[in-house]
């Protein structure tokens, strides 16, 4: 195989995953802009995406388009669930403990689930099926343009809510002051509703697209979420855009790294770049840089 | 006046309890602890099913000499620091005659040193050899471990790859202990069988996509890939080289077949290539097979009586705990359960006719199991079908 050829390929491994990535940090972002906190059960809305759509799809023989739209809104009712229940009856504001309750909210989502769904792994069929398109010599997975295009609609569609709709600048109001937001009139509680709802339906989708290709358990959320949250800090945390270019740049470093220096070690490579770019703008590469040192 | 009467009697009574209770055959308990959580959960569950099924089982014939066996169940949540506390715990506050498990490699390693200070024997369901490798991986006097050693799996492989005159190979490990297991255990026997190993990658076993590992593997042109790894990682191998369109065959190591493998890699499994145990292929061994009668029983009790299979369907692993503990039972029975004897007697096992083979045991040997007990499986129409 030419060695053009072998980059390319790689290339496009890469943008499959890194594109998994992105659609993942774009949750994290959402409730970032609304709420100013890390939502750690971003991972398992993911999760949950690809479990229910098990359900719906294979086990309720309910047709594909309709089990996504089930899927999408069970897990914003999750989502909201979350956010209506803990988080806004925590008696505390403070950030740390509102992320805390994320990382507990993840911890029984994931035992519940393992309870409700069993512990194999499972997985669904591919939307248009399961035989590879050659493109230029390279093969690229049906599968993988769905997840491209997905990604690329909803952080297109995503920019233009935030920042054209009335709602869209009313979530982020809410973020950068509280306290204003509310004298401004803008009914706080069902924007941060709203935001978590919107989060947690684009977890489902990414977990309803990737299930096809990585199968999914009741424990892999953890390792998504992870590498979503990295994709945001990379990009600058609460970026659209951001999450976009730092889940595709974390997914083709670990694709060049895994080919071209040594497969073991290319997780230690991609979050040593991370890092390094860390180190040089701490706001991430598209961050707006208002961090403020205390 | 009463009340002194009630008394009495009462204290009567636990007398005669209390003196009855040794009479009635005190249990013997064994340790027994799985993944029944963490990453390796849907074997380590079952592998507890199966252990309680087979205690059941024993203690309705009767128990060892009468005293039926009682489980002491933990999790260890696939974690070599949990493996090891549970370990001293079975030991130290349990006082147990034997244990059962781990279930991962990488457990079974964190259990090895404890149970081996403690001298307590345990069979373990690990998959990789160094448990019980001596040499610098520790002495293994007290450790057994059921599963087919990795070097029988992989000479399973080699002989057929020799057959067919296959001799350039690309292996795909994961590097977990279980992974590094298998590569070493390829790269050993590689020149005994004439084969050469022409690329080598790896991957995390938590990884979604190994193209990238599969890639390097299509354009060294292989006669044929070897994968090594449990669980899920397996399935997602065998899409992608589907998916990169790689014409080699596919062989996966003893640890995969599973009907979930199939469900996982859809048609990607078509043709797949792996050794194993007798299990997966029960109803098409010829009826001189010693231990087909020994496998329908098992299967009937598992389906038809437990119900086990609506949840796990049986898969190569279901039989391991089985032969562990039937194994330590028939050395109970024969020897007491005192540690130093009963660890002889169940060194001295010869000849004993499981679910996954037939074992004979050695000193120098703790697993014994030969190549006959291993069989070559190819899925075709998503079915198992027996490899001549």
């Amino acid at each position: 195989m030419p060695i053009f050829l072998k980059l390319f390929q790689f290339l496009i491994s890469g943008l499959t995953t890194g594109s998994t990535y992105a659609l993942i940090a774009i949750g994290f972002s959402i409730i970032h802009n609304a709420t100013g906190i890390v939502n750690f059960a971003q991972g398992e809305f993911v999760m949950l995406g690809g479990m229910f759509m098990i359900t719906f799809f294979t086990v309720l023989k309910i047709p594909m388009a309709s089990a996504f739209c089930l899927t999408v809104i069970s897990v914003a009712i999750v989502g909201l669930i979350l956010e209506k229940g803990p988080l806004e009856q925590a008696r505390s504001k403070e950030i740390l403990n509102l992320v805390m309750i994320t990382v507990a909210a993840s911890i029984v989502i994931k035992g519940l689930t393992m309870i409700l769904w069993g512990k194999n792994s499972m997985t669904i069929p591919a939307i248009s099926g399961e035989s590879p398109l050659l493109i230029w010599k390279a093969a690229i997975m049906p599968q993988s343009l769905w997840i491209f295009g997905v990604t690329l609609g909803a952080v297109a569609m995503l920019n233009v809510f935030f920042r054209c709709t009335r709602t869209g600048k009313a979530i982020r109001a809410v973020s950068a002051n509280r306290r204003y937001a509310v004298l401004a009139g803008i009914p706080v509680n069902r924007m941060l509703a709203f935001s978590f709802c919107l989060s947690a339906a684009l977890g489902a989708v990414a977990g309803i697209l990737l299930t096809p290709m990585t199968t999914i358990s009741y424990d892999a959320g953890v390792m998504l979420g992870l590498k979503g949250f990295s994709a945001a800090i990379l990009g600058g945390y609460g970026s659209m855009t951001g999450a976009v270019i730092g889940g595709i740049l974390l997914g083709v470093m670990e694709s060049l790294g895994a080919g071209f220096i040594s497969s073991e070690y290319k997780d230690v490579l991609a979050f040593m770049i991370l890092l390094m770019v860390l180190f040089i703008k701490p706001s991430g590469l598209l961050g707006a840089g208002m961090l403020k040192r205390v | 006046m009463k009340n002194h009467v009630a008394t009495a009697v009462f204290l009567a009574c636990l007398w005669i309890f209390s003196g009855m209770a040794p009479a009635a055959a005190e249990p013997i308990k064994i340790g027994a602890f799985f993944d029944l959580t963490g990453p390796s959960s849907a074997i380590g569950t079952p592998t507890k099913l199966v252990a309680e099924m087979v205690v059941k089982k024993i203690n309705d014939e009767g128990g060892i000499n009468g005293r039926p066996l009682q489980l002491v169940v933990a999790d260890d949540e696939g974690d070599p620091t949990k493996a090891a506390l549970i370990a001293k715990k079975f030991t130290e506050s349990d006082k147990v005659a034997a244990i059962i498990g781990p279930t991962r490699t990488d457990t079974g390693m964190a259990a090895k040193p404890i149970v081996e200070q403690m001298k307590v024997p345990d069979f373990m369901t690990v998959g990789g050899d160094v448990v019980i490798a001596g040499g610098k991986f520790g002495p293994f006097h007290w450790t057994f471990k059921s599963p087919q050693r990795t070097t029988i799996a992989v000479k399973k492989i080699y002989e057929y790859l020799k057959r067919k005159g296959l001799q350039k190979i690309a292996i795909i490990t994961a590097a977990d202990g279980f992974g590094k297991d298998g590569k070493a255990a390829l790269e050993n026997l590689a020149p005994e069988y004439g084969v050469s190993i022409i690329s080598a990658e790896s991957f995390q076993p938590t990884d979604s996509d190994m193209t990238t590992q599969l890639i390097n593997i299509k354009s060294a042109a292989p006669d044929a890939v070897v994968c090594w790894t449990i669980g899920k990682a397996g399935a997602i191998v065998a899409k992608n080289v589907r998916q990169l369109d790689i014409q080699a065959s596919l062989f996966q190591c003893h640890g995969l077949p599973d009907p979930n493998y199939i469900a996982l890699a859809g048609k990607a499994s078509e043709g797949n290539i792996m050794p194993s145990t007798k299990l997966m292929v029960a109803s098409q061994l010829p009826d001189s097979d010693p231990q087909k009668k020994v496998i329908l029983e098992f299967i009937h009790l598992y389906q038809d009586v437990f119900h086990y299979d609506r949840q796990f369907p049986i898969n190569t692993h279901s039989g391991y705990a089985w032969d562990a503990i039937y194994m330590v039972a028939n050395a109970m029975k024969k020897a007491g359960i005192q540690n130093e004897k009963l660890r002889d007697a169940i060194e001295n096992t010869k000849g004993y006719v499981g679910v996954s083979g037939i074992y004979t045991l050695t000193p120098e040997d703790h697993n014994g199991l030969g190549t006959d007990s291993m069989v070559l499986v190819q899925i075709r129409d998503g079915q198992w079908k027996l490899l001549q």
